[in-house]
């Protein structure tokens, strides 16, 4: 196997379809956790997004609807997860384990009937530069349309964050929601929203998978990914522009552990699988070197349940 | 255009407590009003229900006649209530700037113009762009001050503004809230503090159990007329008699105590040396902020020291952890009762458990003795009259004064031979600061030593044999009482010199 130019570039668009799953989740869920929210719930989010995107592209043939309703199936099942949280106060960590746990069963369940059924071919867009441009074509063309939004997307939250109201109105839920609501904001209702909409980019990242990167359904074929994702938001201390990083550097992993048993190169795939969280708790460990600058960046009341005085 | 502010009939009842009884109050601007009353005498929930946080079980208010619906904090901005919260309302990661632009209508250009007038007009200054948690305290209550006056309102209401001010910002804030005053904004001015009362304020109401007990003219009030009224009895005088006694042994002797930090939040202390004579009370005065932090804790075991000696009771303890300092029979109180001294969440017995000895037998075989701890705990409870005798309460219920009694009775019940406390009556009501001061007297009579570090100085004055000063991590030479005035002090503690 040669290492020229033209392979590279396959090599950098490979790792950037792998990472788009990863993207959506993370930046889905550094909203929620922004606004002081802690959703474990990711995985299992995911892969209900997969197996509704999946059933629904069967039933109706129609991709459209696939991605919209995985979306939309995503939404309902962070509403459950934001009702026992927000409304009926129950502890954050827990309800997304279960969370989680519930989504993969379910998703087991419901996907009884659709192993094995072949999936429907994506369309991707300028497949023809993608062909015609050494290196450069590889990378920038011949992607679905939910990878551009994807490497979009951290780019929109970093500026939703930083420039809009509302996005102050986030960090402020989630810094302070005393303060917050002695200003007259309803913390309930920022961090319902928050929640619905990570609750939706894991479900897209879930019918990523199951409809344009691996299109088929399996059993539990998001692998941990939204665990990964979570991993994600904090290794990117909740800045969005660092998940993006974060999720090619750990897309390129998984891609170079794929390239890398075909090399016969003797690194247990185990090992390999671990790097994300091996690096994200090295990562976790430089940067509570500095005290400030973590207390800057974390949501203060992150994972914390808010009592409103009556 | 005048305000007129008139608070009828409100009546606010939590579960076993009535926080608020029948309040009828009326405010005209152009005055400063107090409100005057004990911890949990009903004045927060008074003023959390002007500023819609929470909404009375009965009662109206109106203002200039008209009939307010006060159901949430927007109410409250809509009708030009302004409200400066005892513990910030501020959110700590964002930048000064985030934090007055969250409510603001307008964009953020002329948000910053209008903010920089504000600064103009009243003398302040402070980066818009840092966050707030890199602010100190008085420069935060500046943010909220801002905020509140970026809405133009009428009615501008302090809640124990000073509890977390240096002297010189507890100055500025009374000059820019007379300027408020002088502007036609109506002031009401929440405390216990009776001086400030006094100082500031035009009227004042004292409010006692959730009720209004009076109203009247500053001017004919003193500070003893006030402080009976809040507490409903008449309070003693407490004066000690000083204690110089020249031939008596040395308990407690600091040598050589130096501490260097990196960290730019802590002081360093250079080369304190003091000793402590049975029976006696030093105290160490100074602004907070000199080392007075540093100093508890290397006193108390928390903080190891290079090269210092602390001879106790004839024994070298200066590497010794809290505990085992206790063991010898030290005991601490130290400034933040919430965060260092108790566990807030923590039942009251079991807040006494934490200070176990071998003596003492809390554990057996590694197992809690429920029993004897409470047994312990009850006896607490009633030797330093806490307001319970529920050893099962949590701890963050008991207000302020009666969890200091609380820490006070469990390290004290093991009589101890020297107690070190930092600002013991920080924030506390007369009555409570009264029964702490007494029983600070009562353990010199019984011919224990205590180190007081406080940043009250009529407090030292009052219990102290001999006074030193703490300024900048060094500490000036030791006087005894009788030879120090507030004077003294004040220059000591600014720096100066005396000779």
């Amino acid at each position: 196997m040669s290492l020229d130019i033209s392979f590279i570039g396959i090599l950098i668009g490979s790792i950037m379809a792998s990472s788009v799953p990863l993207i959506l989740a993370a930046s889905g869920e550094l909203i929620t956790e922004r606004s002081g929210v802690l959703n474990l719930g990711v995985e299992g989010m995911m892969i209900i997004g997969a197996i509704s995107g999946f059933a629904l592209m069967v039933i109706t043939d129609n991709l459209f609807i696939a991605i919209v309703g995985s979306m939309f199936s995503g939404v309902i099942i962070s509403l459950i997860f934001g009702f026992l949280t927000q409304s009926l106060l129950t502890n954050h960590v827990a309800t997304g384990l279960a969370l989680t746990i519930f989504g993969i069963g379910l998703s087991a369940m419901l996907g009884k009937n659709f192993v094995g059924i072949p999936g429907k071919e994506f369309p991707i867009l300028f497949s023809s530069l993608r062909e015609s441009i050494p290196f450069f074509g590889p990378i920038l063309f011949g992607h679905s349309i939910v990878l551009y939004f994807a490497f979009a997307l951290p780019f929109l939250t970093n500026y939703f964050l930083k420039k809009t109201k509302l996005g102050l109105v986030v960090r402020a839920v989630g810094d302070s929601p005393v303060s917050a609501s002695n200003q007259g904001i309803n913390v309930t209702l920022v961090r319902y929203c928050c929640i619905l909409y990570g609750g939706a980019m894991c479900g897209l990242a879930g019918a990523y998978l199951s409809l344009i990167y691996t299109p088929q359904w399996i059993e539990n074929m998001t692998a941990g990914r939204g665990w990964i994702a979570l991993a994600l938001v904090v290794f990117a201390t909740w800045s969005p522009i660092k998940v993006l990083i974060g999720a090619l550097i750990f897309g390129g992993i998984t891609i170079l552990q794929l390239h890398m048993q075909a090399i016969g190169f003797r690194i247990p795939v185990q090992f390999l699988s671990a790097l994300p969280y091996l690096m994200t708790i090295i990562v976790l460990v430089v940067i509570s070197r500095d005290s400030r600058k973590i207390k800057l960046n974390t949501p203060s009341s992150l994972g914390r349940i808010f009592y409103k005085e009556k | 255009m005048a305000t007129d502010l008139r608070i009828s009939n409100i009546s606010k009842i939590y579960p076993g407590c009535i926080a608020n009884d029948n309040v009828t109050l009326q405010f005209k601007s152009g005055k400063i009003y107090a409100l005057l009353g004990e911890n949990g005498a009903g004045k927060s929930t008074l003023v959390k229900i002007l500023s819609g946080v929470v909404s009375p079980d009965n009662g109206e208010v109106f203002l200039n006649e008209k009939n307010l619906k006060l159901s949430s904090p927007l109410d409250a901005k809509k009708n030009k209530i302004g409200m400066v919260f005892q513990h910030f309302n501020l959110f700590e990661t964002l930048s000064v700037f985030e934090n007055l632009s969250i409510d603001a209508t307008e964009d953020n250009k002329s948000l910053r113009v209008r903010i920089n007038e504000i600064f103009k007009k009243y003398n302040f200054s402070i980066d818009l762009d840092v966050p707030v948690l890199n602010l100190s305290a008085g420069q935060k209550q500046k943010v909220e001050i801002i905020r509140c006056l970026l809405r133009s309102p009428k009615v501008l209401i302090m809640d124990e503004p000073t509890s977390v001010l240096t002297e010189q910002e507890t100055e500025e804030l009374f000059i820019s809230l007379k300027k408020f005053c002088d502007e036609g904004i109506l002031i009401i001015y929440i405390t216990h503090k009776l001086k400030e009362v006094l100082s500031l304020c035009d009227e004042v109401a004292v409010m006692r159990k959730g009720k209004v007990v009076s109203v009247s003219q500053t001017q004919n009030e003193k500070v003893e007329t006030l402080a009976n009224k809040m507490v409903g009895q008449k309070l003693a005088k407490i004066k000690k008699k000083i204690n110089i006694s020249k031939n008596k042994d040395e308990i407690f002797k600091v040598k050589h105590l130096n501490f260097y930090s990196d960290d730019p939040f802590e002081t360093n202390l250079v080369n304190l040396n003091f000793s402590v004579k049975k029976g006696e009370c030093l105290g160490i005065a100074g602004i907070s902020g000199n080392g007075q932090n540093e100093l508890f804790q290397i006193l108390s075991g928390e903080i190891i020291t290079p090269d210092t000696s602390i001879i106790f009771r004839n024994k070298e303890i200066a590497k010794l952890n809290p505990k085992q300092r206790r063991e010898y029979l030290m005991a601490f109180s130290p400034e933040d009762r919430i965060s260092q001294a108790a566990v807030p969440e923590l039942k009251i017995y079991e807040n006494v458990a934490l200070n176990n000895f071998k003596s003492s037998n809390f554990f057996e075989k590694g197992l809690v003795n429920e029993r004897k701890i409470k047994e312990h705990s009850k006896k607490i409870l009633s030797d330093f009259s806490v307001n319970t005798d529920n050893v099962e309460l949590k701890s963050q219920f008991l207000s302020g004064g009666n969890l200091q009694k609380l820490i006070l009775g469990r390290e004290l019940i093991t009589a101890p031979e020297l107690l070190i406390c930092y600002n013991p009556t920080w924030g506390l009501d007369v009555g409570a600061i009264n029964y702490i001061h007494e029983t600070l007297i009562k353990i010199n009579d019984q011919e224990k030593s205590t180190i007081l570090i406080s940043t009250d100085t009529e407090e030292l004055l009052k219990l102290s044999d001999r006074i030193a000063v703490i300024y900048k991590g060094k500490l000036s030479k030791i006087m005894p009482s009788e030879e120090v005035t507030p004077e003294k002090l004040g220059v000591l503690m600014g720096g100066g010199s005396i000779d």
